[in-house]
């Protein structure tokens, strides 16, 4: 167990040194410097803002230097916002991010799941009709159109409420279904097929012949088992809430970390972008890698040690 | 002992021809994919999501220049126009749509726009303008626009007609002249759209296509090969799997520039990790099977075995993988036009109109509702197809 988590660890370093350095490699590719601009600058400038940002550096130079940076988790000033840090932006802008994902991962495990079940257990009934249905037409339709859909309806339409900002729990209840409403229907799919392939099992019978009640039955052989693709879905889907959440922060003015990827990425502000996009990895990566830990405690079968 | 069991041709009798036919096989036999098609047939939700996806296609390539507007077409007269109008009577067959921006439209009954009326004076103060058409005189009074502003669904104007108040619509009526609307700048919405499923469509299929060839490659290579390259490569698919592939799309986008071309580029070379993985383990399955040390006995170099034997026989996983990863393209590219990163104007897809779609979505809510629709649409069939097809393509599940 010890030597798998070391040697777990060991490959997400590797993994994040080969993220930094196709993010660095990517962002130096990029035709024209950073400090291009429809206005031309006099060329003293230039070079001034360049010896600024020891961009006049040779480039394995200010590779160590960016290297050095991420792993003392100094990602570096901003180029278009001065006096900032890309720190700083995290700092101001993962803890609305954070608390938006942890709600829809609260809302697909609290929603997908059960739904996914019952509509197993209620096979070819209505139930299970109405689930299908819906986790059919969740999964083909995008975020952006669910909240768009949302402030149409609830806050432009009907005025119940509001469709910017993130201040009471009433500003949470859109920009969550948005996010949430894709990976929602997805889990409820899984678990649907899951489940139902579960209860066919020969287990299942044994225990339904031994006399168990079908309470038993269900929660004690058939979930604990049925649960496991579930769970293994769920940590790539909670890294994919971090980084989808962007187009949700656009479209309800949440000022999370995803607003400010988007306008990096439209501001052309290299350090910004490279920072979040490494720091969303990181984040990705370690989500990962927890969900694999969790993952052996769950199912006996999985031996971390080889 | 030998005369005992001596065989005599008195033993032999010929067969009855009847019990000959007996065991003769009257279906004809079927191939895999003969077989499977059978199968896809009975599937009526794959067989709607493919008629869906060639009404899509044809509509996309035919559709455009079937209509009097072109896609970049532009008329500032006529922005924004609703696909649902509501008419009010100025006299008998005579009437008027006033528009959203307190602009006055001559409508036919049937719903055709046949002009634009100009104001004849306007007072900014007293928010009134007024009109004059076939000696009616109209005033449209939109005070209150600012008094209801934070009432949803509050009359935002009054209208007045030869000094008589009409408030409600006489009649509402489809747009015969614009199908669907049109957009900001004056542009139809149903024209942009069918073009837009042209881009979008082509982005996801050359996305796919690409996608396929660098993942068949690699996956075939490192499941052929096996051992320490097998390994090395692996571990490279595994870094690259736990990075948000979207995050990469993006910065090659930023890298390459927004375009078309682009984004099929960025998109291909990003999503090969899932098909890679796939044909590995079909390959790593497959190649342990006879014919394969035949063919290898038989001097065919690895390149042939690749491509005659282990790719054919696994396409039946791949195919199921490449219906799949249609929608999520499709999504992705919206996902990209929708922070800006998508095609250029006037070229557009079903993610730039819906992320242009997006600014004006509280008065003129129909230009998001187009895009999105054909989006939904599309992914839906693709995934009703992709279903049928794993269903179809698995021996396993053979009736």
């Amino acid at each position: 167990m010890g030597k798998y988590i070391i040697r777990r660890l060991i490959s997400m370093i590797i993994t994040l040194v080969f993220v930094a350095s196709i993010t660095f490699f990517l962002m130096h590719a990029v035709p024209g410097g950073p400090f291009q601009s429809e206005k031309a600058l006099p060329e003293a400038v230039i070079q001034a803002l360049n010896e600024k940002y020891h961009l006049d550096d040779p480039l394995w130079k200010q590779y160590l230097d960016y290297m050095k940076g991420v792993f003392t988790f100094q990602l570096g000033p901003s180029f278009k916002r001065v006096g900032t840090t890309v720190n700083d932006l995290i700092i101001a802008g993962f803890p609305y991010s954070a608390k938006l994902g942890f709600f829809a991962t609260l809302a697909i495990v609290a929603l997908g799941i059960p739904a996914g079940i019952i509509s197993a257990l209620k096979s070819n009934k209505w139930q299970d009709y109405l689930v299908t249905i819906l986790a059919t037409v969740g999964v083909a339709v995008p975020s952006f159109v669910i909240g768009a859909l949302f402030i149409y309806v609830f806050s432009s339409k009907l005025g119940w409420l509001p469709s910017f900002g993130l201040t009471s729990w009433k500003h949470y209840i859109g920009p969550v279904i948005a996010l949430s409403g894709f990976s929602l229907a997805f889990v409820a799919r899984l678990t649907r097929s899951s489940v139902l392939e579960v209860m066919q099992q020969d287990y299942i019978r044994t225990a339904r012949a031994k006399g168990l009640p079908e309470i038993v039955v269900i929660v004690k052989h058939a979930l604990k088992n049925a649960l496991i693709p579930v769970v293994t879905y769920l940590g790539p889907m909670i890294a994919a809430m971090m980084t989808g959440s962007f187009i949700v922060e656009k479209i309800f003015a949440i000022p999370g970390m995803g607003k400010y990827f988007v306008e990096s990425v439209s501001s052309r502000d290299y350090t910004v972008l490279m920072g979040t996009t490494i720091f969303y990895a990181a984040f990705s990566i370690t989500m990962i890698f927890v969900v694999d830990i969790a993952y052996g405690f769950i199912d006996p079968r999985i031996k971390l040690g080889d | 002992m030998t005369d005992q069991f001596k065989i005599t041709p008195d033993l032999w009798e010929p067969i009855v021809i009847e019990d000959r036919e007996k065991d003769k096989i009257v279906r004809k036999s079927l191939t895999y994919w003969q077989d499977a098609w059978r199968r896809l047939k009975k599937n009526h939700l794959s067989m709607l999501g493919l008629g869906v996806i060639f009404l899509l296609a044809f509509a996309a390539i035919i559709g455009p220049t079937l209509s009097p507007y072109s896609y970049s077409d532009q008329d500032l007269n006529m922005s924004n126009m609703p696909p649902r109008l509501e008419l009010h009577k100025l006299e008998d067959g005579t009437f008027v749509h006033v528009h959203k921006e307190y602009r006055l439209y001559e409508v036919s009954e049937s719903g055709e726009i046949l002009s634009r009326i100009q104001h004849t004076k306007e007072d900014m103060i007293n928010k009134t303008r007024e009109f004059e058409f076939n000696g009616n005189e109209i005033v449209i009074d939109y005070k209150l626009a600012a008094i209801n502003k934070d009432v949803p669904n509050a009359p935002k104007f009054t209208l007045t007609i030869n000094g008589q108040q009409n408030d409600t619509a006489d009649k509402t009526v489809w747009n015969k002249t614009y199908l669907f609307g049109t957009d900001t700048l004056g542009r139809d919405i149903f024209v942009r759209n069918l073009f837009g499923a042209r881009i979008s469509l082509l982005i996801a299929l050359v996305a796919t296509i690409v996608q396929f060839f660098i993942g068949v490659i690699y996956g075939g290579v490192s499941g052929y090969v096996g051992g320490r390259v097998d390994n090395f490569m692996m571990r490279v698919v595994d870094i690259v799997d736990t990075i948000p592939l979207m995050l990469y799309v993006i910065l090659l986008m930023v890298v390459l520039g927004a375009g078309l071309m682009t984004i099929i580029i960025a998109l291909g070379s990003v999503y090969w990790v899932r098909m890679a993985r796939l044909v590995r383990g079909q390959v790593l399955s497959i190649k342990e099977n006879e014919f394969i040390l035949a063919a290898r006995t038989l001097g065919a170099s690895p390149w042939r075995i690749m491509v005659r034997h282990l790719i054919p026989n696994s396409m039946g996983a791949i195919i199921v993988s490449l219906a799949m990863m249609v929608p999520s393209a499709i999504f992705t590219e919206s996902f990209l036009s929708f922070i800006g990163l998508g095609v250029s104007a006037p070229q557009a897809s079903w993610g730039t109109l819906a992320s242009d779609a997006m600014g004006g979505l509280r008065t003129y809510a129909y230009q998001l509702f187009v895009p999105s629709f054909f989006i939904s649409m599309t992914v839906l069939s693709f995934n009703f197809l992709g279903d049928g097809l794993r269903d179809a393509l698995d021996p396993r599940l053979r009736k």
